[in-house]
């Protein structure tokens, strides 16, 4: 790291000194859904005034928006006290923070599918979760290759770049409407609670009630 | 990420910054040195040893016979080797309490794009050949101060791994789930602990005891919290041992539990402890008590110097300007060093030049014919007292 790394990382991290609860919350579908359970847990957030803004006060905490897979970099180095990721992010980055809460929400299987009826050895697997994807291919004792995409990953599978790809199911729907079948569920996800542990300990007064307001919602625990 | 043509996570320390890290350095020694730490020094090559727990993270390099050498990734199994080389008796097992001090870099051969460093200064004490509540409170209280003396707040979180290992035993956890089961405990995570045990087939109030672990963190009243709700003896005799460990401080209040503490289960025998400071997110110290994993009876804790000169920088005020002085006065600049006083030797001869020298430095005084002047942008509130100091002993020269 660089001085020059230093000053600014000293910048951020004082945004998580502020009197509120900084949140790092995912773009996209999971955002409504955890910003209805925020507030269902007793916190008051606003709706965001400027559409754009990527970092706004929301009432009873400043919610900061971001990919999915850069919540646990937020939690982790403290920017953030606490955020909402998918166990899928979590497991892919080996994530050692503390998820005190299942939210339920967004809950997907992590499978292994493949173009259906086929059942030649598996030489080459694409993937967004090329970690996950390679210890569950050393379990199974298979040497095949891990290519990582960063999207459609079932293209893969109808164009032959791969004869296998890892990723999340839902419903299956994507799967039947391209011909493809999961084979095996490697894990399950769902959205979580992130905290950083720090912020656990030192700010508990805020984050006890608010932990224990999001178990008691439907479908947590 | 590197700086010019550097390894990759490896970085040049700049004099602002390395005057600063020495200050800090020498802070802890200082007290260490003032609780009976003796500083020693050990080798930063050593024998690779694949079971280290560290080994997955060594730089190896080649020796120029067949042997494999690591870079320092830990300086624990130094100082546990050293402990057998100069005091055997203790190796085996004697009482007797030995206090080293340590500082020195290692390396971590981790992944770059994940790593900003791969190369940290370590700063740490051990207390060797005793164990007890004593000493673990000596090791806690020496944690609280290190942070104090590097002037922030500190906030020391304590738990014991072997209250975790004990309910295990008392559950019936079987052993080839103690790992991912620990693990879960440590991340707080009911949900994977909860789908865990469901596989393990054990009576309900286990499973709920277990269940509750991961919540048993906060203030010292945890611990009558969970003694009242616990239902295994030998887990019963941990907390007590915990509670022997904190009976130890007259002013527990600066002191929070967490009792799922479960990390590195098979290696930390006693307490573990990790310090903080309010709004800094990430943890300054970490340690505890290690018993016979490479001596029979030790104990220690380290902190990474660079992690601590972020929360300290983050905390010192951004503009404190630094009275550095530039100097066409000899004289003159005696006294001001001689007071501690940074003076820099103008390298020019004539006081328009000096200016532009100093100036183009950066230095916000300029010395000349005996006259001190706070150079433009820059404040005048040092130039009282260095005036005064020039002034102190018989005028200008």
């Amino acid at each position: 790291m660089s001085v020059a790394d230093e000053r600014s990382v000293s910048a951020e991290a004082r945004v998580a000194g502020a009197e509120k609860l900084v949140l790092a919350l995912p773009k996209g579908r999971v955002m409504a859904a955890s910003m209805a359970a925020l507030r269902e847990a007793g916190l008051r957030l606003a709706p965001r005034a400027d559409g754009r803004a990527l970092r706004y006060d929301a009432g009873d905490a400043i919610v900061i928006e971001m990919r999915n897979a850069d919540v646990p970099t937020y939690v982790e180095l403290g920017v953030a006290d606490a955020g909402i990721v998918g166990k899928d992010v979590l497991l892919e980055m080996g994530s050692r923070l503390a998820e005190p809460v299942d939210l339920g929400f967004a809950a997907c299987r992590l499978s292994l599918i493949r173009p259906v009826g086929a059942s030649g050895t598996i030489e080459r697997v694409a993937t967004k979760y090329p970690r996950l994807t390679a210890s569950y291919l050393a379990r199974r004792g298979s040497s095949a290759e891990v290519v990582k995409l960063n999207g459609n990953v079932e293209l893969a599978c109808l164009t032959g770049l791969a004869d296998a790809v890892v990723d999340v199911v839902e419903t299956g729907g994507t799967l039947r409407d391209n011909d493809l079948e999961e084979v095996d569920v490697i894990g399950h996800s769902s959205a979580r609670l992130v905290v950083n542990r720090a912020s656990l300990k030192l700010r508990g007064e805020r984050l006890r009630p608010l932990i224990e307001g999001l178990r008691r919602l439907p479908g947590a625990f | 990420m590197s700086q010019a043509g550097l390894p990759d996570g490896t970085r040049f320390v700049l004099p602002d910054v390395a005057a600063r890290r020495a200050e800090l350095r020498a802070g802890l020694r200082d007290l260490y040195c003032t609780w009976g730490y003796d500083l020693v020094e050990v080798p930063s090559l050593e024998r690779y040893e694949p079971t280290h727990p560290r080994a997955g993270q060594s730089f190896k390099l080649a020796d120029r016979d067949s042997g494999v050498l690591a870079l320092r990734a830990d300086f624990t199994p130094a100082l546990a080797q050293l402990v057998r080389a100069t005091h055997p008796a203790v190796a085996g097992g004697a009482r007797r309490p030995l206090r080293y001090q340590y500082a020195g870099t290692v390396w971590h051969a981790i992944d770059p794009e994940l790593a900003r460093t791969r190369e940290f200064t370590q700063v740490g004490i051990e207390l060797v050949g005793v164990s007890n509540a004593r000493a673990d409170a000596e090791l806690i209280h020496l944690a609280r101060e290190s942070v104090r003396v590097v002037g922030l707040e500190p906030r020391v979180e304590v738990g014991n791994p072997g209250f975790v290992r004990a309910a295990f035993d008392a559950a019936g956890v079987p052993a080839g789930l103690r790992d991912p089961v620990a693990d879960a405990i440590d991340r707080k995570d009911r949900s994977d602990l909860s789908t865990l045990l469901a596989g393990a087939q054990l009576p309900a109030q286990d499973v709920e005891a277990l269940l509750a672990i991961p919540d048993l963190y906060g203030a010292v009243d945890v611990l009558s919290y969970a003694r009242s709700t616990i239902p295994w003896p030998g887990a019963q005799r941990e907390l007590e041992r915990l509670a022997g460990v904190l009976a130890e401080f007259e002013d527990d209040s600066e002191l929070m539990l967490d009792l799922s503490m479960a990390r590195r289960l098979s290696y930390y025998t006693g307490v573990t402890f990790r310090a903080y400071t309010p709004d800094f997110g990430q943890p300054l110290l970490g340690g505890g008590r290690y018993d016979g994993a490479l001596l029979p009876a030790a104990a220690g804790f380290s902190l990474g110097l660079e992690r601590l000169l972020r929360a300290v920088a983050q905390r010192r005020s951004a503009n404190e300007p630094d009275p550095l002085v530039l100097a066409l006065d000899d004289p003159g600049a005696r006294r001001l060093r001689a007071a501690g006083v940074r003076v820099l030797r103008a390298t020019e001869v004539d006081v328009a030049a000096a200016r532009s020298e100093a100036r183009a430095l950066g230095v916000p005084y300029l010395l000349a014919d005996g006259r001190l002047e706070a150079l433009d942008g820059h404040g005048d509130e040092h130039l009282r007292a260095l005036e005064a100091i020039i002034a102190a002993d018989g005028g200008t020269a």
